[in-house]
């Protein structure tokens, strides 16, 4: 590690909150706060701007939204290692940050003490996640991403085709529509494409969907 | 019987009512004079003071004086010396058939109003009761919200700054660092309990998904606190945009299993949510006792509440006894409920 201390820029709408999390970093003499702000887009002129090392984002902004702040920084700064710190649980909301671009997510709720642990993981290029995010992120990865288990290599072509609706975030009733089936053929679909994936649920085979889509393998 | 009779169109009540009285009439003219019929003439004037207008009974009383009159002049019960005394008699009959045919009348009126007003008074509870709901559901997500974003918000704060405290403090080698330890992870409890509250008073979260994940949760987290098996069925996405309905979908499906566990005590419940052609279904179905009859009895207001809340979101629904037993519980949304809202797509993180 360098002993010039990375620059990291707090994204954090509520003030106290970013005081004591100001504080806790500041603490630490590798790293340096360089920059605060409460929005998206003040947040993401003042990036564009600093180069910080490193970014902690709220997923809920004063203005603007968290996940967008970082698909943003993906092609705008991408050395910038980022970071979610929010309230919000993780089981939702961890894997869509990450998708988005974060390299770690925590909650609010955890230790303080993850918050610079996280920090300097995502400063060494490694992902942040906490130990029962990574457990199931571990069994996500081995429902999903078994080499039997391919979307493209189990399912039926119509099956494929409800798939890659349901990953564009096409619901049920508009899939239906879209593919002219009626809604009952369409969830029979569904119940298929769970089983064959090995789903428990349809929140699963929405996640699924939406990551095979972003994949590229989606027609 | 007079009910039947009112439900009648007003025509054909007013010329029963005259052959009534006519026949009344008749009846009067063929027993003679000396067998007083005056008594039946009473039916058809209460039924028209009841049921038509006092001008109409007044028209009746004068009618069947007539009647009774004419009756009694034809066989022959009047002579000139006696045409005073049948004019006071006949007087004295109409008087008192004027008197009972307006009291009868003003009895109906106010009968007529009395049940309006009791329509009005219901309506008005109603809508009251909906309001509530409606009401108390909102001010709890709001509450809920402000938990999760104010004050667990705020703990966490306090816990950072507690965190840099407790690291100086240990830098500096001064032994009340474990203090300030022990104060960080008093707070993070705080949290934690603050989050739970929070869960508690807005259990779907605000997005689309929402009502699936909560349901999901709900579930595994019934299964484990009660050791029973509380599964959630759902095979394709299904999409609530706006968060009124989620909630009040949440909450009936948690009323629900609820009254499974505690009245029913069921040990196998299935909450599942399925697009239909026409809308959406909330199914909560169990192996339990079966409840007794399908209407709100004395098991609290669970029973009571669930359908209110399916009218407040335009749902309808019914609770059944099942046939191998137990109960199953169906909430229907009519596609055009579920909301193409843009709640989500404003408020969404």
């Amino acid at each position: 590690m360098s002993n010039k201390p990375s620059k990291v820029f707090l994204v954090e709408d509520h003030p106290l909150f970013r005081q004591g999390l100001a504080i806790l970093i500041g603490r630490h003499p590798e790293f340096r706060i360089c920059g605060e702000a409460e929005g998206a887009a003040e947040a993401l002129a003042a990036m564009t701007e600093l180069k910080p090392d490193a970014a902690i984002i709220d997923l809920s902004l004063k203005s603007g939204s968290g996940i967008e702040l970082i698909q943003h920084m993906k092609t705008r700064l991408p050395q910038t290692a980022v970071v979610v710190l929010s309230m919000h649980d993780e089981r939702h909301h961890a894997e869509r940050s990450i998708r988005a671009g974060a390299l770690g997510y925590v909650m609010k709720s955890e230790s303080p003490t993850a918050v610079i642990e996280a920090l300097r993981k995502v400063l060494a290029g490694k992902p942040y996640l906490s130990e029962q995010m990574r457990a199931v992120a571990v069994e996500r990865f081995l429902n999903g991403a078994a080499p039997a288990t391919l979307p493209q290599d189990v399912l039926s072509n119509r099956e494929l085709e409800v798939f890659a609706l349901l990953g564009r975030g096409y619901e049920t009733r508009r899939v239906a529509e879209t593919l002219g089936l009626n809604i009952k053929t369409v969830q029979t679909f569904c119940a298929k494409i769970k089983d064959k994936l090995h789903l428990a649920n349809a929140s699963e085979l929405a996640r699924e969907a939406v990551r095979w889509q972003e994949s590229g393998w989606a027609i | 019987m007079l009910e039947r009779l009112t439900a009648w169109p007003k025509g054909i009540q007013s010329a029963t009512i005259v052959a009534v009285m006519l026949f009344v009439g008749y009846l009067d003219y063929i027993t003679g004079p000396h067998i007083s019929m005056s008594a039946f003439y009473l039916l058809p004037l209460t039924l028209a003071a009841w049921s038509i207008s006092l001008r109409f009974a007044l028209f009746i009383a004068a009618a069947c004086v007539a009647l009774w009159m004419g009756g009694n002049t034809i066989n022959g019960d009047v002579d000139f010396l006696s045409v005073p005394l049948a004019l006071w008699n006949g007087g004295v009959q109409l008087v008192s058939f004027v008197v009972l045919a307006i009291t009868v009348s003003r009895l109906s009126a106010l009968q007529r109003e009395l049940e309006s007003r009791v329509r009005d008074r219901t309506a008005a509870l109603e809508r009251t009761q909906h309001d509530l709901l409606r009401i108390g559901e909102r001010e709890q997500r709001r509450i809920g919200q402000d938990l999760h974003d104010g004050l667990c918000q705020h703990l966490a704060g306090t816990a950072y700054t507690c965190q840099a405290l407790q690291e100086e403090l240990a830098q500096r080698g001064i032994p009340e660092a474990k203090n300030a330890q022990h104060v960080v992870d008093l707070i993070k409890e705080g949290i934690a309990l603050s989050r739970e509250s929070a869960k508690g008073l807005d259990p779907v979260e605000l997005n689309a998904e929402g009502l699936m994940q909560a349901l999901d949760e709900s579930a595994s987290a019934t299964s484990k606190l009660f050791r029973v098996s509380c599964r959630f069925e759902c095979d394709s996405p299904v999409h609530i945009h706006e968060g009124a309905v989620a909630a009040h979908l949440f909450r009936i499906a948690q009323e629900a299993v609820r009254n499974a566990i505690n009245h029913g005590h069921a040990s196998d419940i299935l909450v599942a949510l399925r697009i239909e052609e026409e809308g959406l279904e909330l199914l909560v179905e169990d192996n339990g006792a079966g409840i007794a009859n399908a209407r709100p009895s004395g098991r609290g207001m669970g029973l009571v509440i669930m359908p209110r809340r399916a009218a407040i979101i335009g749902a309808s629904f019914e609770i059944t006894r099942q046939q191998g037993g137990g109960t199953r519980v169906r909430c229907f949304l009519p596609t055009g409920r579920i909301a193409k809202g843009s709640e989500y797509e404003q408020q969404a993180i």
